[in-house]
């Protein structure tokens, strides 16, 4: 597996098609693979795996990406301030915590 | 020819209209005024300007309807014409808010996080004030028409006590929806969330406002006999007018309150 992505990475030339994403509009398609870049890095280096599979993310989105965004994001991340979810399972929303006083 | 003969009225010159096109200017400047320069004097002359003309025209159509007579079939049926076609246009007004809030919810910006609710907010539990707000509203639907079964039987003790259940209904929800507004962990400038949230509940509360205030003039109408038991038009209206207020509030506790968060 980590063999496969290492040659996919070696041949990479920019992002290929992605069905998910198939207008023009490619602005989800950015915003989901940096998105899954950094769950890939989280997840990868909680287990105490190898990071590197996680580069074919980061060579996708910085070839999709308008720089000044991820100027922005890197930044936002460094931050602790960066909008996007990171974990990898959606936290329960906040409405469905009926429980919780806010008194 | 001393008198008309048609059933039409042809309505005396009134200066209520001009000072109702002053006062809008004023509005509209004074808030202008009043957002940058914090200056308030231009929008204090127009609210009042604009009350003082809305008070005195519908005095007066009130003075041309039910004490001078003019008020015929034909002339009722074009008022239900005018009453329904103003609702309408107010359907298309929050159209807008509706829009602008289902453009940016259904497909999440980056900037959200790409999810809605964006990150940071926590929306309010719509199980919670909100779901009793739905039901409030919902009970002032249906004293708003024993109101007028009352009315129409000519049960003046019941239609008296049937309108003023639904003004205190409407006076509650707004009591309990003014409550939530301070609870809300978030502002009308709290990103496109605060912006699509405040603007279309806030609207809509002014609409609730305004059909409570309508409701009052009725009942202190019929408390002057004003109303028939088969003609009573003004309050056909506010009670046309309650039931919208009513329908858009269904519409933003589903979408907004539930399915928003």
């Amino acid at each position: 597996m980590a063999e496969e992505m290492k040659a996919k990475l070696k041949n990479y030339k920019t992002a290929p098609f992605d069905s998910r994403f198939p207008n023009q509009n490619q602005t989800r398609n950015c915003w989901q693979n940096y998105l899954d870049f950094h769950r890939c890095e989280k997840a990868l280096s909680a287990k105490g795996d190898d990071v590197s599979v996680c580069q074919w993310y980061r060579r996708v989105y910085k070839s999709l990406c308008p720089i000044s965004w991820v100027t922005d994001w890197d930044e936002q991340w460094a931050d602790g301030t960066f909008p996007g979810r990171s974990e990898l399972a959606a936290p329960p929303s906040p409405a469905s915590s009926v429980l919780l006083p806010r008194w | 020819m001393t008198h008309q003969t048609h059933a039409y009225h042809m309505v005396n010159p009134s200066p209520w209209p001009l000072t109702g096109a002053l006062s809008a200017f004023l509005l509209t400047s004074g808030m202008i005024m009043w957002f940058h320069f914090y200056y308030t004097t231009l929008l204090t002359a127009g609210l009042l300007a604009s009350t003082m003309t809305m008070f005195q025209w519908w005095r007066d159509i009130v003075r041309e309807g039910t004490y001078q007579g003019h008020h015929t079939s034909p002339v009722q049926k074009g008022l239900r014409y005018g009453m329904i076609l103003f609702i309408i246009s107010e359907v298309f007004f929050f159209a807008g808010f509706f829009w602008a809030f289902y453009h940016s919810s259904l497909a999440p910006t980056p900037q959200t996080g790409g999810h809605w609710p964006p990150t940071g907010i926590f929306p309010l539990n719509p199980m919670e004030v909100p779901l009793l707000n739905t039901a409030v509203l919902l009970a002032s639907g249906v004293t708003i028409t024993w109101a007028h079964h009352s009315l129409m039987e000519a049960n003046r003790k019941e239609s008296a006590q049937a309108l003023s259940m639904t003004i205190a209904l409407g006076i509650y929800f707004t009591y309990l929806q003014m409550s939530e507004y301070s609870e809300t962990s978030f502002t009308i400038s709290d990103g496109i969330y605060g912006s699509t949230f405040f603007m279309a509940t806030g609207f809509h509360g002014l609409h609730v406002i305004i059909g409570t205030t309508f409701l009052t003039t009725c009942y202190f109408r019929q408390q002057l006999y004003h109303f028939t038991s088969s003609h009573h038009f003004g309050f056909e209206a506010a009670a046309w007018y309650w039931h919208f207020v009513d329908v858009v509030w269904l519409f933003l506790y589903i979408s907004i309150y539930w399915w928003g968060s």
